[in-house]
C-alpha cells in the first residue's frame, strides 16, 4: 500500500461503514434523532476533552462555541435554503450547502476560539475558566437580543439536511484528530504541557502556541457539533445554549477520565441516553398523569443529579472511569500499530 | 579559545524586598565544565531561572550565542541551544521515558519555515518579530495536519524522532524502562531520565541543577563521570550545581561561589577551597543548618527551601 494512501485507509472505511448503517437505519426517524443527539455530545465531549483532558487547561464555555457554530451554519442554511447549485440534483446540492455551511460554522467557532484564546492561554492559571464562561454567556445574551437570530423564540425553518452519516461521520473525523494529534510527538507536547508547563517550555516547547492551538481545533469541533445540531432539530435557541449544557460537557469529560478519548466518548453516551432512558421509563411506570410530570422532574434534577456524580467520583475514583487509557491501548500486541513509536 | 556561548553580565533580580541575586557575571564555552556551589538558598537555582528565561533578570544582560535574551520566552532560548535540568524533578510524570524525550526531541522536526530562519528573523528584529511568530505558527498547524493526514513525510520524521530518544535513552542507561511512565521510575533514573530529556533539544550548554542529589556515593561518583563524558560526546558546555563540594571540585574546571546572592568566590577547585570567604560561608551558620548541626542562635539565619522551579 502507498504511504500516502495509509493516512486515508480508516477514512474510507468510516464511509463505507456508515454508508451501510445510514441505509439500514437510516428511515427510523426516532433512531436517527437520538443517534444525533448522542453523536453531537460526543463530538463536544471529545473536542473539550482535547483542551481540558490532555492539555491540561479548564474551559467552561463549550456550549458558547457550539452556539457560534449552530447559529452560523442554521443562519446560512435558512438563507440559503431556496439557492440551489445549477448542474446538480437537488439532493446533492443541498447536501454540498450543509458540507459548506458546517465548514462555516467550525470556522466561525474556531475565529471566536482564537480571540478568548489568545489572551487567556498566554498567562498561567483559572483565567480561561473565568474567560470561556464569560464567552458563553456574552453569546447567548448576544443571541436573545438580535432579531437576525431570532431572539428568545429562536432559529426555526432550517432546512433538516442532516442525517445519521453526517453527524457520525464529524464524530469519526473528531476521534481520528483526537488519536493521531495527540499520539503524534507534537500531541505529547500537549500532555507534556498539562503535566509541566515550566519543564516544557524549557524543553523548546511553545506552550502558549501549543495550547491557543488545542483551543482552536476544539472549538471548531464544537461549532461543527452545533451547525449539526441546528439541522436536526426543529428549533434552536438560547436555551439549548446556557451554562448548563456547558457543565454538561465538563462533567462527561471528567467522568470519562480528563485525558481518555474512549472515556470522553462513553460518558457523553451515557449521560445522554440516561435522562432519555428515565424519561421514558417514568413514561411507562406512572401512568399518564404522575408519569408526565415525573418525566419533566428529569430535566429538573440532572443538575444536582451531575453534582452528586462528580462528589462520589471524586471520592470514588478520581482519575474518572478510564483514568487516561484508551481502548485501542488495551488491543493485543500482536496487532501492528497505527504508527510505531505509539507506547 | 573557542567563542563564547553563554555569558551574564551584571545580572541580579530581586524578589519584592529580597535581592536573591546580585552582579552575577558567567562565560560558559564550548567544552567548559563548571561548577556553580553556595549554602542552600544561596541563589543557585535562581541563577538558573534568569539564565534560562523562567525569570526576567532586574539587572544586567545575558546573552547566547552573542544574542540578547533577557525577556524572551524560555523555549526560544531553548531553541537557541540552552537546555536545563530541574532541582526538584519536573519529568512530565504520565508520560513514558520514551515520550519525555520525544517531545524534547521535537527539534528534530523540519517544520515549513526551519527554526535557524525563524531565530534569524528574531535576531534581526532585536528580539521580537510578528513575522516570525506567524510562521511559528504557520508551522504548527501544518505539522498537524500533516500527523492528522499521517503523510510520508510526516511518518518519516515520527520514526527519525524516536531512533533519536531511543539513542538518548540508551546514553543514559534508561533503555529498560523506555515504555515504563517516568512517575514510576526510581529517583537515580528519573534523574537521568531528565537529562536525556535535555540532551534531546540538541543543546550547546546544559545547565544540570543538583543532578547527584538523593543518590548515594557511589550512585554520585558514577554520574560525575558520565557528566564528563555528556560534554565530551555532545561536545558541550556544561555548568553543574552541587551542594556536595568535594564532588565538585573532583570534575569542575572553574567554580563560582554563592553566598546570599553574592559571588563571593571564582576559579580553578584548589584556590577557591582555601578561599576563607569560601570556608567562612561553608562553615558559617547556614552551613552547619543545613548539614543538621546545632546552630548559634542568631537573627539574620534565612536558609529554607523555596519550590520555585
Ligand atoms: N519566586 C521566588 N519568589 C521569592 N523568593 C524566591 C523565589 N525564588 C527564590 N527565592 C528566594 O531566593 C533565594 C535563593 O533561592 P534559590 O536560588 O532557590 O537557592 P539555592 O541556591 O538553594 O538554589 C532564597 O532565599 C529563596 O527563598
Ligand atoms: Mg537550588
Amino acid at each position: 500500500m502507498p504511504a500516502w494512501l495509509r493516512g486515508l485507509v480508516p477514512v474510507l472505511i468510516a464511509i463505507a461503514v456508515l454508508a451501510v448503517l445510514q441505509l439500514l437505519l437510516g428511515h427510523l426517524p426516532f433512531f436517527v434523532y437520538l443517534a444525533s443527539i448522542v453523536g453531537v455530545n460526543v463530538i463536544l465531549a471529545v473536542s473539550l476533552n482535547i483542551v481540558n483532558g490532555m492539555t491540561g487547561q479548564f474551559s467552561i464555555g463549550h456550549a458558547g462555541f457550539m452556539a457560534v457554530g449552530a447559529y452560523t451554519a442554521g443562519k446560512l442554511s435558512f438563507l440559503l435554503k431556496d439557492v440551489a447549485i445549477a448542474g446538480l440534483p437537488a439532493v446533492v446540492s443541498d447536501q454540498v450547502q450543509f458540507l459548506g455551511t458546517l465548514l462555516a460554522g467550525g470556522a466561525a467557532a474556531a475565529i471566536c476560539g482564537f480571540i478568548v484564546g489568545l489572551p487567556s492561554l498566554r498567562l498561567r492559571g483559572d483565567y480561561l475558566a473565568i474567560v470561556t464562561l464569560g464567552f458563553g454567556e456574552i453569546i447567548r445574551v448576544i443571541v436573545q437580543n438580535m432579531e437576525v437570530f431570532g431572539r428568545a423564540l429562536g432559529l426555526s425553518g432550517i432546512p433538516q439536511t442532516s442525517s445519521l452519516f453526517a453527524v457520525w461521520f464529524c464524530v469519526f473525523l473528531v476521534v481520528l484528530v483526537a488519536r493521531r494529534i495527540v499520539g503524534s510527538t507534537h500531541g505529547r507536547s500537549l500532555w507534556a504541557i498539562r503535566e509541566d508547563e515550566v519543564a516544557a517550555e524549557a524543553m523548546g516547547v511553545n506552550t502558549t502556541g501549543y495550547k491557543v492551538r488545542a483551543f482552536v481545533i476544539s472549538s471548531f469541533f464544537a461549532g461543527v457539533a452545533g451547525g449539526l445540531f441546528a439541522h436536526f432539530v426543529p428549533i434552536i435557541n438560547p436555551g439549548s445554549f446556557t451554562f448548563v449544557k456547558s457543565i454538561e460537557v465538563v462533567v462527561m469529560v471528567v467522568l470519562g477520565g480528563l485525558g481518555s478519548t474512549t472515556g470522553a466518548i462513553v460518558a457523553a453516551v451515557i449521560l445522554t441516553l440516561l435522562p432519555e432512558a428515565l424519561r421514558t421509563l417514568f413514561l411507562q411506570l406512572g401512568g399518564l398523569g404522575a408519569g408526565v410530570s415525573l418525566a419533566q422532574k428529569v430535566d429538573q434534577i440532572r443538575m444536582p443529579v451531575y453534582g452528586i456524580l462528580l462528589v462520589v467520583l471524586m471520592l470514588v475514583r478520581p482519575q474518572g472511569l478510564f483514568g487516561t487509557r484508551e481502548v485501542w491501548d488495551l488491543l493485543p500486541r500482536w496487532i501492528p500499530r497505527a504508527r510505531k513509536g505509539l507506547t | 579559545m573557542s567563542e563564547c556561548l553563554l555569558q551574564a553580565s551584571q545580572v541580579g533580580i530581586d524578589f519584592g524586598g529580597l535581592r536573591a541575586l546580585r552582579g552575577f557575571d558567567l562565560e560558559v564555552r564550548n567544552g567548559d565544565l563548571k561548577g556553580l556551589i553556595g549554602p542552600n538558598g544561596a541563589g543557585k537555582t535562581t541563577a538558573f531561572n534568569l539564565l534560562t528565561g523562567v525569570y526576567v533578570p532586574t539587572h544586567g544582560e545575558i546573552r547566547m550565542c552573542g544574542e540578547r535574551v533577557n525577556g524572551r520566552p524560555p523555549h526560544q532560548i531553548n531553541h537557541l541551544g540552552l537546555a536545563r535540568t530541574f532541582q526538584n524533578i519536573r519529568l512530565f510524570r504520565v508520560l513514558s521515558a520514551l515520550d519525555n524525550v520525544r517531545v524534547a526531541c521535537l527539534s528534530e522536526a523540519r517544520p515549513l519555515f526551519p527554526r535557524e530562519r525563524i531565530a534569524a528573523l528574531r535576531r534581526r528584529a532585536g528580539g521580537s518579530s510578528p513575522v516570525a511568530s506567524m510562521m511559528d505558527a504557520l508551522n504548527n498547524y501544518v505539522d498537524w495536519w500533516r500527523a492528522l493526514l499521517l503523510t510520508p513525510g510526516f511518518q518519516e520524521e515520527e520514526q527519525e524522532i524516536t531512533r533519536r530518544a531511543d539513542e538518548l535513552l540508551a546514553v543514559m542507561g534508561l533503555s529498560h524502562r523506555r515504555n515504563e511512565e517516568a512517575r514510576n521510575l526510581p529517583y537515580g533514573e528519573q534523574r537521568r531520565l531528565e537529562i536525556a530529556r535535555a540532551l534531546g533539544t540538541r543543546p550547546r550548554v546544559l545547565l544540570l541543577d543538583e543532578p547527584a542529589a538523593g543518590m548515594n556515593t557511589r550512585e554520585k561518583a558514577d554520574l560525575m563521570v558520565l557528566i564528563r563524558q555528556l560534554r565530551d560526546q555532545f561536545s558541550l558546555g556544561i555548568l553543574v550545581i552541587e551542594h556536595d563540594m568535594k564532588l565538585v571540585m573532583g570534575i569542575c574546571e572553574d567554580i563560582t561561589v554563592l553566598d546570599h546572592g553574592v559571588t563571593i568566590a571564582r576559579g580553578a577547585p584548589e584556590g577557591v577551597r582555601q578561599d576563607p570567604k569560601v570556608i567562612e560561608a561553608y562553615l558559617g551558620d547556614s552551613y552547619l543548618a543545613a548539614h543538621g548541626m546545632p546552630v548559634p542562635p542568631s537573627p539574620s539565619n534565612s536558609t529554607s527551601e523555596t519550590p520555585a522551579p
